[in-house]
């Protein structure tokens, strides 16, 4: 073999050594940055743990203040249970029906379609003292514009202003229900809803003032604590009712039983 | 450590030899792993304990979706609180896609994975077509469990447990089969690609890029519902 061609070899290899080199020192610069970054993703994993636990002792603070001394600091509407419910009806009834709803929940629309008429003549007719608790847990339903708590709002506005009308504005917000996921209604189209149902204009003007929304949201707290974990759920003198809720009649008659009993 | 010496020069010099020595073994660790990675074992391995994950909890949302559909108001045991609700999840128009539950897809699919893995773990080498047929079906389930972890974050919502295990266990799978794959050049890639690839899965790029992308998974879910996740 000549010198030459010698030499070629041996450059041939340093350089391919060379490369080879470069490539792992690439390799290791790319390793340290992954590990890098996986250390920097688990530090943020904790850091949001830390600070949503934070976040979340106030809430369950609410929530235990909610069940005893109702719902402390939070303006609550003229005929408000201390639970968070809207009363409506006879209080002496002889049976106290609690409903939970959003009025985001199509299962909530359903509910409302099948029974309205029926809740409607047991409350008229001293039967039932109905306890409505306007819920505000699906705001993440509306695509930002929070329809659960509006609605809610303006519900308890109604409940605190025009009681009378509070069964027919419940009515009407479930007849026109938004679909779940959409945008909601809008404040024009909740007011002219309540305006329909007879609530006086001016009262239909203070939805805007936001008045009962952090009551609503106080009042969601303190229900799911109790254990309430879904909406539409029904209670006939404080025990949940199991029968179909979609179908006019099997409320009617479990209340007719309870009463009779 | 065995040298002993009285002057300085030596003292300074045991301390090198130290430090190379545990570099050396810290190496050998490092290189003991990375074979570990490689080999069929561990490959197969974690395939097949991702695929049974995957399966029990397709098995779990089926019947979760069989008794919704029986009667809507159930109350499924995964409804935690409003955030995670398997409920609101699985009455989504998204949780149906195909006209029947999602979790059918799992059903059918990773029984499929669980084979492949169990019997690559007794010895049996798959035809490269057959191998290649996985991969691609596979890649569509991954690019599938990415677009439901999207839609249940950002459009429906709410979080359902058993689908986050889907999602991360489906990206273990996917994972494994494609090192599988560049490893035992079962893709049909030009032969640069090839060695590409096989460069990126020999420097562990592949484990990384996995842990990566799970930890963000995570991370988007504490942030986006952390403190609904401690309430």
């Amino acid at each position: 073999m000549s010198t030459q061609a010698r030499t070629r070899t041996r450059e041939l290899r340093n350089a391919r050594a060379a490369a080879e080199e470069r490539r792992k020192k690439r390799n290791r610069l790319i390793t340290a940055g992954g590990g890098m970054v996986i250390v920097l993703l688990l530090a943020a994993i904790v850091i949001s743990l830390v600070n949503a636990a934070g976040n979340a002792e106030p809430q369950n603070d609410a929530a235990a203040r909610g069940g005893t001394a109702a719902q402390g600091a939070a303006a609550a509407p003229a005929n408000a249970t201390a639970g968070g419910a809207l009363s409506v009806g006879n209080a002496a009834a002889p049976v106290k029906l609690e409903v939970y709803l959003d009025y985001m929940c199509p299962f909530c629309g359903r509910f409302e379609q099948a029974n309205s008429a029926e809740l409607e003549r047991l409350v008229a007719d001293g039967t039932v003292r109905l306890e409505l608790y306007p819920l505000s847990f699906l705001d993440r339903m509306s695509s930002g514009t929070e329809y659960s708590t509006r609605a809610a709002n303006a519900v308890a506005t109604v409940a605190d202003q025009a009681p009378g009308k509070l069964l027919a504005f419940n009515a009407a917000l479930f007849a026109d229900q938004p679909a779940e996921g959409g945008q909601g209604l809008s404040d024009d189209e909740i007011a002219g809803l309540a305006r329909e149902a007879g609530v006086p204009q001016e009262v239909v003007d203070t939805f805007t003032r936001r008045t009962f929304e952090s009551w609503v949201a106080s009042s969601t707290t303190a229900v799911f604590a109790t254990g309430i974990s879904g909406t539409p759920t029904v209670k006939i003198n404080g025990v949940t009712f199991e029968g179909d809720l979609y179908t006019a009649g099997p409320l009617t008659a479990a209340v007719t039983a309870v009463k009779g009993s | 450590m065995t040298s002993t010496g009285t002057s300085d020069a030596t003292t300074a010099e045991t301390t090198t030899v130290t430090t190379t020595e545990t570099t050396g073994a810290a190496s050998t660790v490092l290189a003991r792993l990375h074979r570990l990675r490689h080999s069929n074992a561990w490959i197969f391995g974690t395939m097949l304990l991702s695929a049974c994950v995957s399966l029990a909890a397709s098995f779990v949302l089926s019947i979760d979706a069989l008794l919704l559909a029986a009667d809507p108001g159930v109350n499924l045991s995964c409804n935690i609180n409003a955030v995670i609700s398997c409920g609101t999840v699985a009455e989504s128009w998204q949780a149906q896609l195909f006209g029947f539950p999602n979790a059918f897809l799992g059903l059918v699919a990773e029984p499929v994975v669980i084979t492949i893995a169990v019997a690559s773990l007794g010895g049996t080498r798959f035809p490269r077509w057959f191998m290649f047929a996985a991969q691609i079906v596979y890649a569509l389930g991954v690019v599938f469990a990415y677009w439901l972890f999207y839609q249940s974050m950002f459009v429906i919502g709410a979080l359902c447990p058993w689908c986050l295990l889907v999602t991360v266990s489906t990206t273990l799978v996917f994972g494994t089969l494609t090192h599988v794959n560049i490893r035992d050049g079962n893709l049909p890639l030009p032969s640069r690609a090839q060695a590409a690839a096989r460069r990126f899965i020999d420097a562990d790029f592949d484990a990384i890029a996995a842990a990566i992308v799970i930890l963000v998974l995570i991370l988007a879910v504490v942030l986006k519902y952390g403190s609904a996740l401690l309430a």
